[in-house]
C-alpha cells in the first residue's frame, strides 16, 4: 500500500470527524492519513457497492472511484441502501455521489460511467491502489480478476446468492486469484443470478461490510487480511465458515507459466452468446407474441397457456387460466400436458420458456409456441395493472 | 452419518433445505460421499462431477475441515471428523451475485 504522502494533513474538522479512529492505536493519526491518501475503486454501485461506498466514505478513504452504468430501479431498493425512493430513474453514479458526499464532503468521489470491459478495465483500475469487486455476473468477475492480477492490484472479492455469501482477498503472489479457485465459470443458466434466484436484502450488507473491513485493513497495513482464506456465510443458519484457498501453480493467469497475459473476451470465455440470455433460438414457427395470445383469448380460441416460472413468481402475477409447471419440474410432469392441444408457453421474459419449448419439442410436442418477452411483456403491453418484479 | 453442505443452487435442484445427511458404505472418501449423494439425489448427477469423466467440474471445489481437498485423489480417506459427522464435507460453488 502506498504510504501517505508526507504532505497529507488532517484539518480540525477531519480530526473531529475521525476522532473514534484517531484514538485507536491500530489507526491513529498515521493510519487516518493513510486512509486519506488511499485510492479505492468500487466496481458496481449496487448491492455490495452500497455498504462499501457508505462505510469507505464515512471512514475517510480519500479518493473513492465508482464504476457503474446502471439506473436506480424500484427493485434495487430492497438492498441497495445507497439509493432512495427519490432516486429511482436516476443514474446510480449521481445518486451514489450525492449521498456519499452528504456523508463525507471531505473525500473525493470519482464517477466512471461505463460498463467495465476489456477495452477500458486496465485504464480504469490503474490509478487506484485497491479494487473492490461488487459486480453481479461471471464475465465481469473474471475480467476484474484478470485486470487486477495483470496490474498487481489487490482485489477484494465478495459474492452473494439468496442467503449465502463468499468473501476473500485475491492478491497473488501472497495468495490465490479467482482463477486459481474456479478456472472456469459455470455454463450459462446453471447457476442463477440474483435477478433470477433472488437475494436476501441484508446479505450484500454483511458481505459488503466484510469487504470494506478488508479494504481498511489493507490500507492501514494492520491485522490479518483475508488472503489465502475465504469466508463462507450462511444467513439461514447464521454461520460463518472459513476455508483455506491456495494458489494453483498451473493457474493460467498467476501460475508459473501463465498463458493469459492480456485481457480476453470474457463473454466468450463464459460461453455467453446472444442466445444464452434469451434462451435457445427456436425459429419463428415456434414463437408467438403477447398480442397474438391476447387476440386469441379475446376471440375465444381453444388453447392452453403454460407458465413455467416458479410458484413464488406465480404468486406475484399470472395470466388468468394459465397452468403452472416450473421448467425444472417439466420432465417429471410432462404427462400433465396434452400434445394434441395448442400450448402457448411463457415465463418471466422468454428465456426459460424457450428452454421449455425446446424440451417439449424433443418430447414430441408440435403445437407449442414460446411467448416472446414473457409475462413482463404482457404486463407492459396488455395489462399495465399487473404487478411486475 | 456424513454431513454434506451443498451450494444454494444445488440445494434448490435437490429440493433440500439445509445440510444433507448421508449413510456412506465403507470408508468415507470424496468418491464414496459423492456416489451416495448422487444415488439419493439423481438430479445432482453431472452438476458436481462431469457425467462422463466423473471429474470435479471446474466451478466446484471440495473442502473438509477447512482444507481444500479438490485436487486430492477421490479415494483418499477423508478426515475422521468428516467420517464421523462432526465436520461437514463442503461442496463450494462459484457464485457471481452482487
Ligand atoms: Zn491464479
Amino acid at each position: 500500500m502506498t504510504p501517505p504522502n508526507p504532505g497529507t494533513e488532517l484539518s480540525p474538522q477531519e480530526i473531529a470527524r475521525y476522532s473514534r479512529h484517531l484514538i485507536m492505536p491500530e489507526v491513529a493519526l498515521d493510519g487516518q492519513k493513510r486512509l486519506k491518501a488511499a485510492k479505492v475503486l468500487l466496481i458496481g454501485a449496487g448491492g455490495l457497492g452500497s455498504p462499501l461506498g457508505l462505510y469507505l466514505a464515512a471512514a475517510g478513504v480519500g479518493r473513492l472511484g465508482i464504476v457503474d452504468f446502471d439506473v436506480v430501479d424500484f427493485s434495487n431498493l430492497q438492498r441497495q441502501v445507497l439509493h432512495t425512493t427519490h432516486d429511482v430513474g436516476r443514474r446510480k453514479l449521481d445518486s451514489a455521489a450525492e449521498h456519499l458526499h452528504a456523508i463525507n464532503p471531505e473525500i473525493e468521489i470519482e464517477t466512471h460511467e461505463a460498463r467495465i470491459s476489456s477495452a477500458n478495465a486496465m485504464d480504469l483500475i490503474r490509478p487506484y491502489d485497491i479494487v473492490i469487486d461488487g459486480t453481479d455476473n461471471f464475465p465481469t468477475r473474471y475480467l476484474v480478476n484478470d485486470a487486477c492480477v495483470l496490474l498487481g492490484k489487490p482485489n477484494i472479492y465478495g459474492s452473494i446468492f439468496r442467503f449465502d455469501g463468499q468473501a476473500s482477498v485475491f492478491a497473488p503472489p501472497a495468495g490465490p486469484c479467482y482463477r486459481c479457485l474456479f478456472p472456469e465459470p459455470p455454463p450459462p443458466g446453471l447457476v442463477p443470478s440474483c435477478a433470477e434466484g433472488g437475494v436476501l436484502g441484508i446479505l450484500p450488507g454483511i458481505i459488503g461490510c466484510i469487504q470494506a473491513t478488508e479494504a481498511i485493513k489493507l490500507i492501514l497495513g494492520k491485522g490479518e487480511p483475508l488472503i489465502g482464506r475465504m469466508l463462507l456465510f450462511d444467513a439461514l443458519r447464521m454461520k460463518f465458515r472459513e476455508i483455506q484457498v491456495r494458489r494453483d501453480p498451473n493457474c493460467p493467469l498467476c501460475g508459473e507459466n501463465p498463458t493469459i497475459t492480456e485481457l480476453i473476451d470474457y463473454e466468450q470465455f463464459c460461453g455467453i452468446r446472444g442466445d444464452e440470455v434469451s434462451g435457445p433460438q427456436l425459429g419463428s414457427q415456434w414463437e408467438t407474441t403477447v398480442e397474438a395470445v391476447k387476440a386469441r383469448l379475446d376471440s375465444g380460441d381453444d388453447f392452453d397457456i403454460l407458465d413455467v416460472r416458479n410458484p413464488e413468481e406465480w404468486q406475484i402475477c399470472h395470466i388468468a387460466g394459465a397452468k403452472l409447471i416450473p421448467v425444472a419440474d417439466l420432465p417429471a410432469r410432462v404427462h400433465e400436458l396434452d400434445s394434441a392441444r395448442e400450448i402457448a408457453v411463457h415465463c418471466k421474459t422468454g428465456a426459460r420458456s424457450a428452454k421449455a419449448v425446446a424440451f417439449l419439442r424433443e418430447a414430441g410436442f408440435r403445437k407449442i409456441k414460446n411467448v416472446r418477452g414473457g409475462i413482463i411483456e404482457w404486463a407492459h403491453k396488455i395489462d399495465p395493472s399487473m404487478p411486475t418484479y | 452419518m456424513i454431513r454434506v453442505v451443498l451450494p444454494a443452487h444445488l440445494r434448490t435442484l435437490a429440493h433440500v433445505d439445509g445440510e444433507v445427511q448421508l449413510e456412506v458404505k465403507g470408508v468415507a472418501t470424496q468418491r464414496s460421499i459423492l456416489d451416495a449423494l448422487e444415488a439419493r439425489y439423481p438430479m445432482l448427477c453431472g452438476t458436481i462431477r462431469d457425467h462422463v469423466t466423473q471429474q470435479r467440474r471446474p466451478f466446484i471445489r471440495f473442502f473438509a475441515c477447512e482444507q481444500d481437498w479438490s485436487n486430492e485423489s477421490p479415494d483418499t480417506p477423508l478426515p475422521e471428523l468428516v467420517a464421523t459427522g462432526v465436520e461437514p464435507f463442503l461442496v463450494v460453488g462459484a457464485v457471481a451475485g452482487g
